[in-house]
C-alpha cells in the first residue's frame, strides 16, 4: 500500500464512519436485540424475564397468527399482481411522446408521494356507506348491489379495499421502473418481428415481454419486500385488515401488551424478508 | 403501441389517458372537494360543490376568533364567592371556558417541520459524506458497507418498533418528553440515510473522475476538490434527496404513534390527524382540510423535484 492510498483509505473511513454508527447503532443492534427479546417475556416499561422458547410455541400455536399470515398472503399477492400489471399498462401506453405527457406524469405520480395519513381520508370517502361515490354508484347509479355496505368496516372487503390502494399508490413506481427499460428496447426489434410476420400482439410476446422480463422480475421482487413490511398503507386506511405488522402492531402496543411476542414476531418476519432480499441481491444486482 | 395513426386508436388512446389520470386523481379531488363542502352537501356525489365553505380552513389557520364559551350560572355563583383565592378562581373560568374542539394545526405543522426538516438536513449531510466515501474512494471493506446499506434500507420499521423502544425505554429516553422526541429524530435519520445514500452514491459514480483530478492537480485537497466540484455539479440531486428525505420524514406515523402518542404538543401532522379521526371532533370537512393542508406542503415540494427528475430516472424508485 502506498502512502497515497493509505492516506484515501484513511479518509474514506472517517467519512463513512458515522453512517456506519448510526446504521450500526439502530438498525443491525435493534435487529439483533430483537432476536435476544424474543427469549424474553417483555413489558412495556422495560422489565424483562427469561422465557425460553415460550414465545415462538406461543405464536405458532395461536391461530390468529395463522390467519395474520393469509391475510398478508392475499394483500402480497394482489398488490403485487396488480401493481405490476398496472405499472406494465401504464408505460406501454404513456412510451411514445404525446402532447401534455409531462402534465399526465406529474398527475400519476402524485399518488406516490403524497402522505398516506391525507390520502386515506379520502379514500374512506369515497367507500362510505352513508356519502360515499362507491355505493352510489354500484347502488343507486348501476344496481349492481341490493344495498349500501361498509366496505371497509367488514374485514373481507376492507382487505381488497386496501390492496387497491397499495395498487393505487405504487404502480406509478414500477412504472417508472419499467418504462426505463422498456424505452430502450431499440425499434430495429419491433421492425425484424415485424417482418417475421407478427402483429402487435405477436410483437408484444415476442419482444417486448422477454426483454422485460428481468425487470418486470425486479418489480415484483421489490413489492415483495416494501408490502411484507407494510404497515400505514394498511393500518390507516383500514386497522381491521390484520396483516402481519399489523398484528405485531397491535402485540406490541395495545390492548394486553406482550412485546415479547411481538419481538418473535418480528423474527420470523426478518427470516422471510432476507430470503426476499437475498434473491434480489443474487439475481438483481448479481453479487 | 396502439395504433395511434387511426381515429379510432386515437380516441382508445385519448380515453386510457383520462381513465388513468382520473383514477390516480380522484382521491385527492374527493378531498379537496369535501373540504369545500357545508355538511348538507356531503351526500352529494357531484364533485363540485354547492355552494363553497371555508370555515374549516379558516379554523385549522387559526384566522376565525375562537368561539367564547358561557360560564354556567352556577360556576359563575362560585366565582362570585369573594372567599376563594383569586388563583382557583382562575384555574376554575380557565377550565370552564377551555375550547376543547380546537385542533391547533400550526403547532402539528411546526412540530412535523421541524422533525422532516431538522432530520433531512442531517441525512444529507451523513449521505454525501457517506455516498462519496463508497463510491469514490477505494478502501478495504468498502463493498461490505455499501451491500450493508442496501440491506438495511430494506429492512422495514415495523421490524425495529420493538427493539427500538425497548433500546429507548433502557436507556431512559422514553420515559421523558424530550427524550422521546430526540429519539424520533434519530430514528428518522436512520431511515433515511440509506436511501440518500443509495441515491448520492449512483450520482456521484455518474460525475467524470477527471473533474476531481483536475481540481486537485490545480492544488485542491480531495475536501475542496469536493466541496468545490463535485458537490456544485451535484446540486440538483442534492435536493432531490433532501426533498426525497423530507417527505419520509413528513409522512411518517409509525414511530411517531410509537414515541409521541402521549404527547400531545409533540405530535406530528400524520399522528394529529389520526387522533383527530379517531375523536370526537372528528367531521369530514375538518379532516378533508387538515388533509389538504399536510398535502399541500408534499405536492410542492414534488412538482419542484420532478423538474430534476426528468428522463425517467429511476435512483430512488427502488423505495417504496
Amino acid at each position: 500500500m502506498t502512502p497515497l492510498e493509505r492516506a484515501e483509505a484513511r479518509f474514506g473511513w472517517k467519512l463513512v464512519a458515522p453512517t456506519i454508527v448510526i446504521l450500526g447503532l439502530l438498525i443491525l443492534y435493534p435487529l439483533m436485540y430483537n432476536v435476544y427479546l424474543s427469549f424474553f417475556d417483555v413489558q412495556l416499561n422495560g422489565s424483562k424475564i427469561f422465557v425460553g422458547l415460550e414465545n415462538y410455541i406461543k405464536l405458532l400455536s395461536n391461530t390468529d397468527y395463522y390467519s395474520a399470515i393469509a391475510t398478508t398472503s392475499l394483500y402480497l399477492f394482489g398488490t403485487v399482481v396488480g401493481t405490476t400489471l398496472l405499472g406494465l399498462a401504464m408505460a406501454l401506453l404513456l412510451r411514445d411522446p404525446f402532447m401534455g405527457r409531462g402534465l399526465v406524469n406529474a398527475a400519476i405520480m402524485l399518488p406516490y408521494v403524497a402522505p398516506v395519513i391525507s390520502v386515506v381520508f379520502g379514500w374512506q370517502f369515497l367507500f362510505d356507506p352513508i356519502s360515499g361515490v362507491v355505493n352510489y354508484l354500484f347502488v343507486d347509479l348501476l344496481g349492481l348491489w341490493s344495498e349500501r355496505s361498509n366496505l371497509i368496516g367488514d374485514p373481507d372487503s376492507a382487505l381488497w379495499v386496501v390492496v387497491l390502494f397499495d395498487i393505487w399508490k405504487h404502480a406509478p413506481i414500477a412504472y417508472l421502473l419499467i418504462l426505463s427499460k422498456l424505452v430502450s428496447i431499440s425499434r430495429d426489434q419491433y421492425e425484424a418481428a415485424a417482418i417475421d410476420g407478427y402483429g402487435p400482439i405477436g410483437r408484444f410476446f415476442h419482444v417486448t415481454l422477454p426483454e422485460l422480463y428481468f425487470v418486470l422480475a425486479t418489480v415484483v421482487l421489490l413489492r415483495l419486500i416494501w408490502n411484507l413490511n407494510r404497515f400505514e398503507d394498511v393500518y390507516l386506511l383500514a386497522p381491521n385488515v390484520e396483516t402481519l405488522p399489523i398484528f405485531t402492531y397491535y402485540q406490541a402496543f395495545t390492548g394486553v401488551i406482550d412485546q415479547g411476542l411481538a419481538a418473535a414476531t418480528s423474527v420470523i418476519q426478518l427470516g422471510v424478508l432476507s430470503i426476499f432480499i437475498w434473491f434480489y441481491i443474487k439475481k438483481i444486482m448479481k453479487w | 403501441m396502439l395504433g395511434k395513426k387511426t381515429i379510432k386508436g386515437r380516441i382508445g388512446f385519448a380515453l386510457a389517458i383520462v381513465l388513468l389520470v382520473s383514477f390516480s386523481l380522484l382521491p385527492f379531488a374527493q378531498i379537496l372537494s369535501t373540504s369545500l363542502k357545508h355538511q348538507y352537501d356531503w351526500g352529494n356525489p357531484s364533485l363540485i360543490p354547492q355552494s363553497i365553505n371555508l370555515d374549516a380552513y379558516k379554523e385549522l389557520l387559526g384566522v376565525t376568533e375562537p368561539e367564547q364559551v358561557e360560564i354556567p350560572a352556577a360556576i359563575q355563583k362560585i366565582l362570585n364567592n369573594p372567599k376563594l383565592s383569586e388563583d382557583k378562581k382562575q384555574a376554575i373560568a380557565a377550565k370552564y371556558t377551555a375550547n376543547d374542539n380546537l385542533f391547533p394545526f400550526g403547532k402539528y405543522m411546526l412540530n412535523s417541520v421541524i422533525f422532516s426538516v431538522g432530520a433531512a438536513s442531517f441525512s444529507l449531510v451523513f449521505s454525501v459524506m457517506g455516498a462519496y466515501s463508497i463510491s469514490r474512494l477505494r478502501f478495504k471493506g468498502q463493498v461490505v458497507i455499501q451491500r450493508s446499506v442496501l440491506f438495511v434500507y430494506m429492512v422495514g420499521g415495523v421490524l425495529l418498533m420493538v427493539p427500538l423502544y425497548q433500546m429507548a425505554m433502557n436507556v431512559g429516553l422514553a420515559s421523558s418528553l424530550w427524550g422521546s422526541a430526540f429519539c424520533l429524530f434519530l430514528i428518522y435519520i436512520v431511515q433515511t440515510l440509506p436511501v440518500g445514500m443509495y441515491m448520492l452514491g449512483n450520482y456521484f459514480r455518474g460525475i467524470p473522475f477527471a473533474l476531481e483530478e483536475a481540481a486537485m492537480m490545480d492544488g485542491c485537497s480531495r475536501k475542496e476538490a469536493i466541496i468545490k466540484v463535485v458537490l456544485p455539479l451535484s446540486l440538483p440531486m442534492l435536493a432531490t434527496v433532501f426533498i426525497y428525505c423530507f417527505i419520509i420524514g413528513w409522512n411518517e406515523y409509525l414511530f411517531a404513534s410509537v414515541f409521541l402518542k402521549q404527547y400531545p404538543e409533540f405530535h406530528t401532522l400524520p399522528l394529529a390527524l389520526q387522533e383527530l379521526f379517531v375523536s370526537k371532533n372528528a367531521i369530514w370537512d375538518r379532516i378533508m382540510a387538515a388533509s389538504m393542508l399536510t398535502l399541500a406542503p408534499i405536492v410542492i415540494c414534488f412538482l419542484f423535484a420532478s423538474r430534476f427528475m426528468k428522463g425517467g430516472k429511476t435512483d430512488g424508485g427502488v423505495k417504496g
